[in-house]
């Protein structure tokens, strides 16, 4: 299994501050993936140091193939015409497929002749997700591509995208601090923590591999590896890894995606990063 | 690329030439108009130092007077223009719109993207300059054939030659420069305005320096009459050869001028001349206008190149 994006021992500061520690990732061909995290965990540093908007000051971070990347606010000349974008794309581009992107810009009602300026929200973020697209990129990384988009611009975004990725070997990498807007459509988890990397692996695998118990709080937890815990009254629910605690007295269930993520963030100690690369985290 | 760099920036290319046009066109009419009425109120032998004469450039006086203040301001306004418009923006509006975020995720490597724009913009601005001095240069002297000064007056001195070229370069590198600095349009628009006007006061003062002054001795008068010269210093010269600031022990009686006369003063040189004394005088002569044009040039094309590698320097180094 081939790596679309590989990162290894990266690091970038700001100042004297470091936003991303000794980050070692790999992200296999094909999948989409989610890159979740709180506010301020790296998320935006991470893409882009993947793109080259920034060098990191430790490691490194290599994209197999052309990228392409939305960021977060979706920029775009506002005072181009949606074709004048195109012809953007197209001039800065080795690859460019120019009717692909024309077909669905016009299957979205999207008028070529229209200034940037004056689309909507969502229709801007269409058209910066065709322009990355129709680059034929083999990696795209869209930054919080979601947010400010309304429920059915929202779902719009996401349709394009998985289209796109149902028609031919893309690897997707997509950011968000909501993790509800991922869970249908992803199926590689990556979780960052306070610039560190805590979880990377598949979705089915992790959420297979891990089990929510609940039980009272003298109950033994031996036998489990426990990532993390929160107490409500005499109950203890906590996310364990592999087996669930001997005492017959905990009860196991397996963990939505929104609770594994949680379980996670709440202990940032605790790790679930495949050995390949795991090294030095 | 390079249809990028104009798609971004041709408001800023046609506005200026839409402007340099307009002069263009302002200062053909008025050199067609100047021509046609010499021909018909010209009297035989002029334009010329004849005594008959000065009526004719009396009035070719006031038409060139009536022109060049529409446009005599253009030394210092027209590079600030020029910064603010074409170089602050280049890289400040990438940076205030988050759109150096798309530009530079293309293909086209960030190095190249900003060597086709600075080489494109930066031609463009040097070839604008270039025209403003030639259409200059062509007006003048129709009205000022015989006295000219485009050497002793700095605003015209800097509005032909290369000079032009090389202030409008000047001022797009640095607000280019500005505009990483700041990654906005405004505040960089405003360090080239005074940026520009701080150059010129400093160049204006250094450009004393730039060759060593001629000196002349005058006996009878203390007017160069070369009108044409840069006026650096002047000193009393002493009948023994020694050269003084202020010759207090002369005994010539030295009186306060009231008004606007100042015959206690012509009066005082008269005394001073008559006993020996001479008036030197320390200059640059018309003849060295293409080293001083070539001198401030090669400054501002230097400084130009620094400011240009800043800009280049801290866009590949820290973008994000």
């Amino acid at each position: 299994m081939s790596a679309a994006l590989e990162a290894t021992g990266l690091g970038v500061r700001y100042r004297r501050t470091w936003v991303l520690r000794d980050c070692s990732l790999s992200l296999p061909t094909g999948r989409v993936a989610a890159l979740v995290g709180p506010n301020g965990a790296g998320k935006t540093t991470l893409m882009h140091a993947a793109v080259g908007l920034l060098r990191p000051a430790l490691g490194s971070v290599r994209v197999a193939g052309e990228a392409a990347f939305v960021a977060q606010d979706k920029p775009l000349y506002e005072s181009f015409t949606v074709a004048e974008m195109l012809a953007f794309g197209r001039r800065m581009n080795r690859r460019w497929d120019d009717a692909a992107a024309a077909d669905r810009l016009a299957a979205l009602g999207i008028p070529l002749r229209r200034k940037v300026g004056r689309l909507s929200g969502g229709q801007q973020a269409q058209v910066a997700v065709t322009l990355a697209l129709a680059g034929l990129p083999d990696l795209l990384m869209l930054d919080e591509p979601l947010a400010n988009l309304d429920p059915l611009a929202r779902h719009d975004v996401m349709r394009s995208i998985m289209a796109e990725v149902a028609e031919r070997r893309l690897t997707v990498l997509l950011s968000s601090h909501v993790v509800s807007d991922l869970e249908e459509t992803c199926d590689w988890l990556v979780v960052l923590n306070a610039g560190r990397l805590q979880v990377s692996g598949d979705i089915e695998e992790l959420l297979d591999g891990h089990l929510v118990v609940t039980g009272p709080d003298d109950a033994p937890i031996a036998g489990a590896q426990v990532v993390s815990a929160s107490r409500t009254g005499r109950q203890v629910g906590m996310l364990v890894r592999g087996a669930p605690p001997l005492d017959p007295r905990w009860q196991a269930r397996s963990p939505g995606l929104e609770e594994l993520v949680m379980g996670y963030l709440r202990s940032p100690d605790s790790a679930a990063l495949p050995k390949l690369t795991g090294v030095g985290a | 690329m390079i249809w990028v760099t104009w798609r971004q920036h041709r408001a800023q290319i046609l506005v200026t030439a839409a402007f340099l046009a307009l002069l263009g066109m302002l200062l053909l009419g008025s050199a067609v108009e100047a021509i046609r009425y010499m021909s018909e109120h010209a009297p035989p032998g002029c334009p010329g130092p004849a005594v008959a004469c000065g009526d004719l450039a009396a009035a070719l006086g006031r038409r060139y007077d009536a022109v060049y203040s529409v446009f005599g301001w253009m030394p210092l306004v027209a590079p600030a223009l020029i910064g603010a418009f074409w170089g602050a923006p280049l890289l400040g509006r990438e940076y205030e719109r988050g759109t150096h975020r798309l530009a530079w995720t293309q293909s086209v490597p960030v190095g190249r993207w900003l060597a086709v724009k600075l080489s494109i913009l930066g031609a463009a601005v040097v070839a604008g300059g270039l025209l403003l001095s030639l259409m200059v240069s062509l007006w003048r002297p129709v009205f000022r054939s015989g006295a000219d000064s485009t050497f002793g007056n700095i605003g015209v001195f800097n509005m032909v030659g290369v000079d032009p070229a090389a202030w409008w370069l000047y001022a797009f590198a640095l607000g280019t420069a500005a505009g990483t600095l700041f990654r906005r349009t405004l505040p960089a628009m405003a360090l080239v305005v005074a940026g520009v006007a701080v150059t010129m006061f400093t160049l204006f003062r250094l450009s004393d320096y730039y060759a060593e002054p001629a000196r002349t001795e005058l006996s009878g008068s203390v007017v160069l009459d070369d009108q044409d010269a840069r006026l650096v210093s002047a000193a009393w010269v002493e009948p023994s050869g020694r050269e003084v600031a202020d010759p207090s022990d002369s005994g010539c009686p030295r009186r306060v001028d009231a008004g606007q006369s100042n015959r206690n003063t012509e009066a005082w040189q008269a005394c001073l001349f008559g006993k020996g004394y001479r008036y030197a005088v320390y200059y640059h002569p018309p003849a060295r206008f293409w080293r001083f044009q070539w001198t401030e040039a090669g400054i501002l094309t230097l400084a130009s190149a620094a400011l240009g590698g800043l800009a280049v320097r801290s866009t590949l180094r820290r973008p994000g």
